[in-house]
């Protein structure tokens, strides 16, 4: 992907701007707000990140002032506050996502993978499969190779948000987010024990895992 | 009206002032008519008194007896017993006299009416008579008291029509006053009452405009308001730019570890040290975010923002969410729910403040015991609870852990910030509902009174990124 990061910490910036580029992305880095929104206007990326708070032009104006000239990138706010307010304000702003300081590579990455522009998978799949598991959403039912596993409804929406972006790291706050729709830290790794209650059901019973921990980051389900 | 306030009322100084005001101006009045009263009764018996002199005058001047009883004899025929009574009784002889038989008297006494009599007249109520000897006999002159009946029947008139409405009028017109006052003093009270109560937004309302001594206090309480309000802004600004300033070098730290973890192949001890430096970071940055989101909930800017909120449907998420936890520390969440029930609220607050329950529940509870979260419908108001069976929080410790960074001595050691329950303390602010901690005998009970839904909210705040 394209990714455009306007970030006014040097140290932050090359930080992010690096680990994008070792994932493979093409990254521009740009370190004040009215610069970043020039390059955003003339440039064509698949996803922003700007942090809120930058010198001279802030974060928020940016973002306001290309929505108003109807650039439609997707963005992610990166900031050093994070209340329920903030992330309100922006999201209304325009942003699509938002990450609070201090973040985790793995979280930013995670989050760049589920907004950025891609190639829309089909629109209403019916059936989303992995190696032998596989998932009807219609008849809510799962199998894996052939055999029907029982899911309470909160393991299915879990499964369901893997399966959807199978290959890619989903953290545990973006898991919290669409399965349980909390947004604020619970101090709990209670999403760990959720985990581990659907991979007794999908993965105990079979010869290989599917789902797997990555450190640091969250969980991504994928074919051995 | 409760009792209490009834009471409160009793007290307020503006209706002490009132009934003490009325019952000084009651006594002196009454005083002032019972004194002219006592004077004017005084005049009146003197002029009938001399007038009953100046008749035993008159029949003194006579010298001889004969002459003295045939003057007193004319004199019965022609006086009206009703108005005067003349009994004249010889040493020797008849009497003569208009008015029936009296029995002796010597000196002034006064003589009920019908006491007398038989006589062909009709008698008056009661007379002032006087006994004098007069010639060979004892003459009783008497006059009817009916000026002086007439004049206290006048002064018993003025004191009912006049005085009694008089203080009536009084009455209601200082406990009207009373009301008003007490009204501007319960203002000044509630305003005062929210500032207390965090809202630094709260004013003395309709107060204003006077120039009196309470709007005097409303103007001086309100410029204390706006002050302290500026410098809690300020104060916000000044810890929001330190959460900024520091936030920016957490940020770096967490960058350089994990730079170090994903780049070299580190010795095993190494990169054991290096994942504890990450875990600590991290934890810098969750108390971080936790500080900033209390001082924003507490700073009440999300009050506008508040809509109808099902708290069944939280309760129902939270406890999904969190049940598999407690059966793996082998302890059973329960749930009471209704069907529904709306508060008007912020979903993600009113999520978090039962997260952060049960968990601390959850925390200080041991295996086999049971966390319970109820939620009950009493006519409008929705109640939040949430027991358990733990050791339970002290009596006088019970305030004090709604501070931010309070903790129990004997949870030092546990996990947590100290700043779950100031966080619950500042969503019940600012939904304002009323949070009390209670003895659940064995443990603690936490419970949540919710104010009931007002019609008017939600029309207008809509959460913007549902809109979007």
């Amino acid at each position: 992907m394209k990714i455009l990061v306007i970030e006014d910490d040097t140290a932050t910036g090359a930080y992010i701007a690096e680990g994008l580029r070792e994932e493979g992305h093409s990254v521009d880095l740009i370190a004040s707000g009215a610069d970043g929104l020039v390059q955003g206007t003339i440039g064509t990326y698949d996803v922003m990140v700007v942090d809120r708070m930058l010198p001279g032009l802030d974060g928020m104006a940016v973002v306001k002032t290309l929505r108003a000239t109807g650039n439609a990138t997707p963005v992610l706010f990166l900031t050093a506050m994070g209340g329920v307010d903030d992330r309100i304000e922006g999201l209304h702003a325009g942003a699509d996502d938002y990450l609070v300081k201090p973040f985790v590579f793995g979280e930013l990455s995670a989050r760049l993978a589920a907004i950025g522009r891609r190639p829309k998978i089909q629109d209403a799949p019916v059936t989303l499969s992995v190696a032998d598991l596989e998932m009807n959403l219609l008849t809510r039912k799962v199998t894996r190779a052939g055999q029907p596993i029982d899911l309470l409804p909160r393991e299915f929406a879990l499964l369901e948000c893997l399966m959807r972006r199978k290959g890619r790291v989903q953290t545990r706050t973006m898991l919290m987010e669409t399965v349980w729709d909390i947004h604020y830290d619970p101090l709990t790794n209670v999403v760990d024990t959720h985990i581990s209650r659907l991979r007794a059901k999908i993965d105990k019973p079979f010869a290989t895992e599917l789902i797997e921990t990555v450190r640091g980051a969250g969980y991504r389900i994928a074919a051995p | 009206m409760t009792l209490p306030d009834r009471f409160d009322r009793i007290r307020s100084t503006p209706l002490r002032l009132t009934i003490i005001l009325t019952l000084i101006f009651a006594v002196a009045a009454l005083g002032c008519f019972t004194t002219a009263y006592g004077v004017v009764r005084a005049n009146l018996n003197a002029a009938i008194l001399s007038d009953l002199r100046q008749t035993v005058a008159t029949f003194r001047q006579e010298g001889e007896p004969d002459e003295l009883l045939e003057r007193l004899t004319e004199a019965v025929r022609v006086t009206d017993p009703s108005y005067r009574i003349l009994h004249y009784l010889p040493d020797s002889g008849p009497v003569i006299s208009n008015a029936g038989d009296i029995a002796p008297i010597s000196g002034t006494v006064t003589l009920a009416g019908d006491s007398l009599g038989p006589t062909d007249g009709a008698l008056a109520e009661s007379y002032l008579a006087l006994s004098a000897r007069v010639g060979a006999g004892q003459l009783i002159v008497g006059q009817s008291r009916r000026a002086i009946i007439e004049m206290s029947e006048i002064f018993a008139a003025v004191v009912l029509m006049g005085l009694l409405p008089a203080m009536l009028i009084a009455g209601l017109a200082g406990l009207w006053i009373a009301r008003r006052a007490q009204d501007r003093i319960g203002a000044i009270q509630d305003a005062l009452g929210a500032m207390t109560g965090g809202d630094s937004t709260a004013r003395v309302r309709g107060i204003a405009a006077g120039n009196d001594d309470l709007s005097g206090i409303g103007q001086a309480v309100n410029a204390m308001a706006t002050a302290q309000e500026a410098l809690i802004v300020t104060l916000r600004q000044v810890s929001t730019d330190i959460a900024h300033d520091l936030r920016t070098p957490i940020q770096r730290v967490s960058v350089l570890l994990d730079r170090m973890a994903r780049g070299a192949d580190l010795p095993p001890a190494q990169k054991t040290l290096l994942l504890q430096a990450q875990d600590e970071t991290t934890r810098i940055g969750r108390t971080f975010q936790a500080l900033l989101q209390l001082a924003q909930v507490e700073g009440g800017a999300a009050r506008d923002r508040l809509v109808p909120v099902d708290l069944v449907g939280v309760a129902r998420d939270v406890v999904e969410f969190l049940d598999v936890d407690a059966e793996t520390q082998g302890l059973s969440l329960t749930a009471a729910l209704p069907a529904s029930a709306t508060v008007t609220g912020d979903r993600q607050l009113l999520s978090q403040v039962m997260v952060n329950l049960i968990q601390n529940a959850m925390l200080h509870g041991a295996e086999g015991q049971t966390v319970h979260l109820a939620i009950a419908t009493c006519g409008p108001v929705v109640t939040l609870t949430v027991s358990d069976h733990g050791p339970g929080i002290p009596a006088d410790e019970r305030a004090k852990v709604l501070r931010r960074l309070y903790r129990l001595d004997r949870s030092r050691t546990t996990p947590g910030n100290g700043l779950g329950l100031a966080m619950v303390k500042a969503v019940c602010d600012l939904h304002r509902a009323r949070l009390t901690l209670e003895d659940n005998a064995p443990g603690l009970s936490v419970r949540i009174a919710f104010p009931p839904v007002s019609a008017d909210v939600g029309t207008t705040a809509q959460r913007p990124h549902l809109a979007q």
